[in-house]
């Protein structure tokens, strides 16, 4: 019976690897229209349909990590081959449904945990929000940089860490003042927050939210900002500097083209983990599609120097010179590359080493010159 | 010091509004569970006029669709004599999800001329205070009152209660209503799908902690305000945990709650009134 089973299990598989149309469903866990996370993941999906004439997709909105495996039933009983699940809340409801579903091709965005029939997958910024610090170090008068973050997890402390080595790359007595607000997308408490940041002195500002809401803020009062995983130059022109963008369809084009050739199949996905950067162009830096730098700033940053082994550079320079870099196949430059101290002073990355992936996807410790509260801080 | 005032004040302004608002219907017995709907609704629908004709415009869009959804309730919770507490949840749902389905073209644009917000918050500081004679010295605030403490009495003496009740809605309504195109013309100029976040249950629990006044009402709006900035302005500074700081709020206003001792409520409220019964 078994064998019979894995005989018409097997027949299955083939008649969908030859069938014409390779069906994608994706479960996302906010609205379509938040301007932030799943937006961007359906502006992937889009593309991704738009790209590849054999794919049909599907999607589900406002999926609650508890009613993940529901969905997954539903769109595994719609024929569905492919499943991507884009939020870290959904790991475990995956890899029960990856049992349950074992000719499923599963595909975890910021997972850590991988099956036979279990991939997962990022689009990184870390390296994009060196290149900011690097400009909010240059324009920031008053020496505080104020960084508005969601949630106190790994991913969120290698950003700020990463943004503010930038920071402190150009001027190394800058402070970046981080205020968690705990939540991906509250309007009302990254309005609040920038003010605070504000009337504390901070002309700067990045964050990790999902709406314009800082960068609006901000701009109300003069302020310089960066914009947060969309194009936000529209809602302030004359004050975000740059920011980061991503682009999921990179990622989502090249894993669907691997699963039709037959490269990715049920069995051998184990390893397949993408951490895509700047040189998969699955991030990009910039205020607006192809635009890294507001040309409104550029003679800004023109004016503005930093050392760099020994010698006196433009900000804008080094920035431009080392974005050439991150997005060449090989970069020679990363920005975890120690000796790097935390801000207690112990060692985290000893001189001429590179951080690990492991390294940078458990971070916790705080960089030299990020300045509040840091929940999780080694001792 | 002066900026957490000044934050207090514009913070706290859409949620006066928002308590205002269901102050009103509540003092005439109803129970409005829908303001969050209400307000994201109202917040879409002046926005969208706001951006293709006048902010201004888009107040008055805002208000009128708060009123109509008042009215809408209405149906329900003094008509039809359902269940208010399942109507008004009801309308909160309806409001949510209408205002994601309609509002997905208004995504990611922004207002180019919003309003000030100083002029809403003076605005809101004086129906606080209208709202309060209204209640206190006038003829329809004696009517109102009375449907809500006593509707059969009301009844007897010749007053229409689901009249005086579809009044209270929709002028609570159009309260509502300011309180919503106050977050997407002023607070925050764009419109993002649920960017109410919350604040129209915070505004449903303020009315009680205003026990039903309007004067206390700007009180605890305020204070809401006032401890929601607080808690990034000092986080950070004092050894207190983010996450111990954003529950503060919450937490004192259960702490308030429990030592204002029982704020009396209208005597009426949540029952449907049925002249036959």
């Amino acid at each position: 019976m078994r064998r019979i089973l894995g005989l018409l299990l097997l027949a299955l598989g083939l008649a969908w690897a030859q069938g014409d149309k390779l069906k994608a469903c994706f479960i996302y866990v906010g609205p379509i229209g938040d301007a932030g996370w799943t937006y961007a993941h359906d502006v992937g999906r889009k593309k991704a349909e738009a790209a590849l004439p054999w794919l049909e997709t599907r999607y589900v909105e406002s999926v609650p990590e508890a009613q993940a495996l529901p969905v997954i039933d539903r769109f595994v009983k719609e024929g569905c081959q492919v499943i991507f699940a884009t939020s870290f809340g959904y790991m475990e409801a995956v890899l029960e449904g990856a049992k349950k579903y074992p000719n499923v091709i599963f595909a975890h965005a910021t997972g850590i945990k991988r099956a036979p029939n279990v991939a997962t997958y990022m689009a990184d910024f870390y390296q994009v929000y060196y290149l900011n610090g690097l400009a909010a170090g240059a324009l920031s008068k008053t020496g505080k940089v104020g960084y508005v973050a969601a949630f106190p997890i790994p991913e969120v402390k290698r950003h700020i860490n990463a943004f503010t080595l930038g920071v402190r790359a150009v001027n190394p007595k800058t402070q970046v003042l981080v205020r968690w607000i705990n939540a991906w997308y509250d309007p009302a408490k990254a309005r609040e927050a920038t003010e605070a940041l504000l009337a504390q002195g901070a002309d700067v500002f990045a964050f990790t939210e999902d709406t314009p809401t800082v960068i609006q803020t901000a701009a109300k009062k003069g302020a310089y900002a960066f914009g947060h995983y969309t194009p936000m130059l529209k809602f302030a022109p004359d004050h975000v500097v740059s920011g980061q963008i991503v682009h999921w369809d990179v990622i989502y084009i090249d894993f669907l083209k691997k699963v039709k050739e037959g490269v990715y199949t049920p069995k051998n996905l184990e390893n397949v983990d993408y951490f895509w950067l700047l040189q998969h162009k699955a991030v990009e830096m910039g205020a607006d599609y192809g635009v890294p730098i507001n040309p409104k700033h550029v003679p800004l940053l023109k004016k503005a120097q930093m050392t760099v082994g020994g010698k006196k550079v433009s900000v804008y320079d080094r920035i431009m010179a080392l974005l050439k870099d991150m997005q060449s196949p090989k970069p020679a430059f990363d920005p975890f590359t120690g000796p790097i101290q935390d801000r207690k002073g112990g060692v985290r990355i000893p001189a001429g080493k590179k951080a690990t992936l492991e390294e940078l996807l458990t971070m916790e410790w705080a960089a030299p010159g990020v300045v509040g509260d840091w929940p999780g801080e080694p001792k | 010091m002066e900026e957490a005032l000044l934050r207090a004040v514009l913070f706290g302004t859409p949620l006066l509004l928002a308590c205002l608002g269901a102050l009103l219907s509540e003092r005439g017995g109803v129970v409005n569970l829908g303001v969050e709907g209400m307000m994201a609704l109202s917040a879409l629908v002046a926005f969208a006029v706001g951006l293709k004709v006048h902010p201004a415009l888009g107040v008055l869009a805002g208000m009128g669709v708060g009123s109509l959804l008042g009215l809408f309730l209405g149906v329900f919770a003094v008509s039809l004599r359902a269940n208010q507490f399942v109507a008004g949840l009801a309308l909160a749902a309806l409001g949510l999800g209408a205002s994601g389905l309609l509002g997905k073209r208004y995504e990611g644009t922004p207002l180019p001329n919003p309003l000030p917000e100083g002029m809403l918050a003076v605005l809101a500081l004086i129906l606080a205070l209208g709202l309060h004679l209204l209640l206190s010295r006038t003829r329809f605030g004696l009517y109102l009152r009375s449907v809500g403490e006593n509707p059969k009495a009301a009844d007897l003496f010749g007053v229409s209660v689901d009249g005086v009740r579809y009044l209270a809605l929709a002028l609570g309504g159009g309260m509502i209503g300011l309180a919503g195109a106050y977050l997407s013309l002023a607070y925050r100029p764009s419109w993002t799908d649920g960017m109410t976040a919350g604040l129209g249950w915070v505004a449903i629990a303020l009315v009680i902690l205003a026990a039903w006044q309007p004067l206390r009402a700007i009180l605890g709006a305020y204070l809401f305000g006032l401890l929601f900035f607080l808690q990034f302005r000092l986080q950070g500074s004092v050894p207190i945990p983010s996450e111990a700081f954003a529950a503060m709020p919450y937490l004192l206003v259960i702490l308030v709650l429990a030592l204002s001792g029982r704020a009396r409520a209208p005597k009426a409220l949540g029952q449907p009134f049925d002249r036959g019964r």
